[in-house]
């Protein structure tokens, strides 16, 4: 019996389980991912070190994209870790007679070799040595124990002397940097491949990074963006003209319906219809009213109050762009604040109204009175609502302004993302978006509550 | 003018003419009190009733008059887009645009969007991600609904809020970093990597519609049938499946229609496999008015279909955000 009701007690667990686990694997986890983009670089800074190998301690973290001074390089065994684009050394070992007379075996850099034939598939086989250029050089060439600058010398060859090669090694080119700008750094090793080193080989850059760092820098790159402040400027003027014109428009929606007159079902059905209009419909039922030989040019031409078109929607209107964008939120995202109110009006008992209505209290009054303080609840749900809705607007943004003229938050976010694939500054622009969205929740969960509190309902 | 009203009750400001009115008769006829009221049936109480009803008369005309005009604003505009989508693409460039409906009636707007290069298959793909959508939607929420429906459990209230809230979470700031998550999976461009990205922006609402819907069959219906000898599961499958199928079926339609609206994510995760509404977002700054006016009359239809069939629902889905 205990077993029974102990497993009875885990059933609306394990029915809301599928629910919880889905919108943690696509919703809680990407939201969180969508923060460290933002704010974390993956490849922000990149460990130099002691010695140029990887075993080596780290003395110091270089930012990505730093100066640096290159003060020594040398050659390394690859490291395998399947990235590409890297500077390489390639060594023969070579086999050939030395000035004495004796026979020399051992690693000579490519640069020192003339290649005189190869195999079919491209294998070096035999070679001469490379005369070096200049009068004051040593004109024998030093042949290493390994395939290592540093490592013992076991013999040289004289310029022009025929070699066999019997192994090739690609190595990869270490550079032991320095901040350019800070010589007083302590200078250490990096590989090549997260280099990017000049013509002169005595300066370069940061190329890449390999270790990850909490950065500002996207924000930052966000905040500089030319797009960033006309789009926070267009969202928040979006949202201020909207949100008044369509609570009223709204609450007129939902007082007519609330009337209760005849086919009140029908102009619910009629109210509700934008509901389920995706945006970018709207947008362009709105562009085929404002666009130059639409609906809107076309009736006041028909009244004679313009001649020929005139053309809303261009750089030069953008107010008429903005007001075009206004108008089609309005039409689209009105139904929604309606039902909310209208499921609060329901709840509003019948006999409070006839009550006041027997007390001689006009509609309006009773609107003004009674309404519209029982509605306050449902008037900041809609308002919440509307206003994360309204910092979304991008469908119709673009249908009506083509995205350039008149830009938006999520617009931005997008072209970050689609056109500059800037996974990380979108991310930013996303984050933002967020944080507004939450602040006006915030604000208007406390400013309505206070003033209840002020003059109790 | 009558006589005997009170100067108080004869006024037609009076602070309360209609409960001195219904409080006359039985309470102040003997009493000798400061207010003396008319009589019911008193010319003063018809007049009064006869404007309280002319007032309400015009408030009414002004509501038809009110509810016409807003029935107007949300009605022409769709009306205009569709005479567009089903008429010439001459007419389509001409100016000044003639108002009457449909004239000159013909395909040709609508042929000439349909074979554009993609279209079809741009149908097709919406259809199947709001499919997979509906489907993945309905399974998962049909278990959660009820258990919030049905069970008092800890963390009830804690899930249900958390639901309400992920539904207000703007859907942008969720795309970005689920494509990226999907590119780095290498899921890119997949019809199926949307439609789980869909079926997150539809999950909320089902889960509060489909519990609200089980909330609306008495429990003790499911208990009557186990008296009477039916399993749990019977009497699950015998009396409650078949009196909520349509109000989960209104919620599957509106996680079709969201799927099928949806334009934001759908033009982020997908490139090749365009669905509808990534398709005609792509190709407004190029394609002529035509292809958009014939593009935005495929956009509109299932939603005006679903409005149709879920407006007994219309209050479940959204009205409930207040409660």
């Amino acid at each position: 019996m205990k077993v029974r009701t102990w497993r009875r007690r885990l059933v609306p667990y394990l029915l809301i389980a599928p629910a919880i686990v889905y919108l943690a694997m696509f919703f809680a986890y990407p939201m969180y991912q969508g923060l460290v983009l933002a704010i974390y670089d993956d490849d922000a800074v990149l460990p130099v070190r002691s010695e140029p190998t990887l075993d080596a301690s780290e003395v110091s973290k270089i930012p990505q994209g730093t100066a640096l001074r290159i003060l020594d390089r040398r050659s390394q065994a690859m490291i395998e870790d399947g990235e590409a684009a890297l500077l390489t050394e390639q060594w023969f070992r070579v086999s050939g007679s030395a000035a004495v007379g004796t026979s020399v075996n051992g690693w000579v850099p490519e640069a020192r070799i003339r290649v005189r034939e190869s195999d079919a598939a491209g294998n070096p086989l035999t070679g001469t040595v490379r005369p070096k250029l200049g009068q004051s050089a040593d004109p024998l060439t030093d042949v290493h124990a390994e395939p290592d600058e540093s490592s013992s010398v076991v013999g040289r060859l004289e310029q022009r002397v025929s070699v066999s090669i019997a192994e090739v090694a690609v190595l990869e080119v270490w550079f032991l940097v320095q901040p350019a700008e800070d010589p007083d750094e302590i200078a250490g090793w990096a590989p090549s491949r997260y280099l990017q080193v000049f013509e002169d080989g005595e300066r370069g850059r940061v190329h890449r990074g390999t270790a990850g760092e909490f950065t500002s820098a996207f924000i930052e790159r966000m905040i500089d963006d030319r797009f960033f402040e006309p789009a926070l400027r267009n969202t928040l003027l979006i949202m201020a003209m909207l949100i008044p014109l369509q609570l009223v428009l709204a609450l007129a929606m939902a007082l007519v319906i609330h009337a209760r007159i005849r086919f009140s079902s029908g102009f619910l059905y009629v109210f509700a219809l934008p509901i389920g209009m995706s945006d970018l419909a709207a947008g362009i039922l709105f562009f085929s009213i404002f666009t130059g030989n639409g609906l809107l040019n076309s009736i006041l031409d028909g009244l004679g109050l313009i001649d020929g078109p005139f053309a809303f929607l261009t750089a030069e209107t953008t107010g008429w762009i903005l007001f075009a964008i206004v108008l089609a939120e309005l039409w689209r995202a009105t139904s929604i604040v309606m039902v909310i109110l209208v499921a609060g009006l329901q709840a509003i008992p019948d006999e409070t109204l006839e009550a006041a209505e027997l007390f001689g209290a006009s509609y309006w009054q009773r609107v003004r009175h009674i309404m519209l303080p029982l509605l306050k609840p449902s008037i900041q749900v809609a308002l919440i609502l509307r206003t994360i809705l309204a910092l979304q607007v991008f469908a119709v943004v673009i249908a009506l302004s083509g995205g350039d003229v008149v830009t938006v938050l999520a617009h931005e976010s997008f072209r970050q993302y689609f056109e500059l694939r800037n996974d990380n500054v979108a991310s930013a622009y996303a984050l933002f978006i967020l944080l507004l969205s939450i602040t006006s929740a915030v604000f208007y969960l406390r400013s309505v509550r206070s003033e209840s509190e002020v003059r109790p309902t | 003018m009558n006589s005997t009203a009170s100067p108080t009750a004869a006024s037609p400001t009076a602070a309360s003419p209609g409960l001195a009115s219904g409080a006359a008769a039985n309470v102040n006829t003997a009493a000798d009190t400061a207010l003396v009221l008319p009589p019911l049936d008193s010319p003063e109480v018809a007049e009064m009733h006869q404007r309280m009803r002319r007032r309400a008369g015009r408030g009414r005309r002004l509501t038809y008059v009110v509810a016409a005009l807003i029935a107007a604003w949300i009605l022409v505009p769709i009306y205009f887009v569709f005479s567009m989508a089903f008429t010439t693409q001459e007419t389509v460039r001409s100016y000044p645009k003639n108002f009457l409906p449909f004239i000159p009636f013909s395909t040709d707007t609508m042929r000439f969007f349909l074979e554009s290069e993609g279209v079809l298959r741009g149908l097709w793909n919406s259809i199947v991600v709001a499919l997979i959508t509906l489907v993945l939607s309905t399974l998962i929420s049909i278990p959660a609904g009820y258990a919030i429906a049905r069970y008092l459990f800890r963390g009830r209230d804690l899930f249900r809020l958390s639901v309400l809230a992920v539904r207000a979470f703007p859907i942008v700031v969720l795309s970005i970093p689920l494509a990226v998550l999907f590119l780095r999976a290498g899921v890119f461009d997949s019809l199926y990597s949307l439609a789980l990205m869909h079926t997150a922006l539809a999950l909320p609402t089902s889960i509060l519609v489909v519990s609200s819907v089980f909330a609306s069959v008495p429990y003790e219906l499911e208990e009557a049938g186990q008296v009477f000898g039916a399993t749990p599961f019977q009497s699950f499958r015998h009396i409650v499946v078949p009196l909520v199928i349509p109000g989960i079926a209104a919620s599957g339609l509106f996680s079709f229609v969201l799927s099928w609206n949806e334009v934001f994510a759908a033009a982020v995760l997908t490139l090749d496999n365009r669905t509808l509404p990534a398709l005609v977002l792509a190709s407004l700054a190029n394609s002529p008015d035509a292809f958009q006016f014939a593009g935005s009359f495929f956009l509109m239809i299932p939603s005006i279909v679903f409005m149709f069939f879920i407006r007994r629902y219309l209050f479940n889905m959204w009205g409930q955000v207040t409660k």
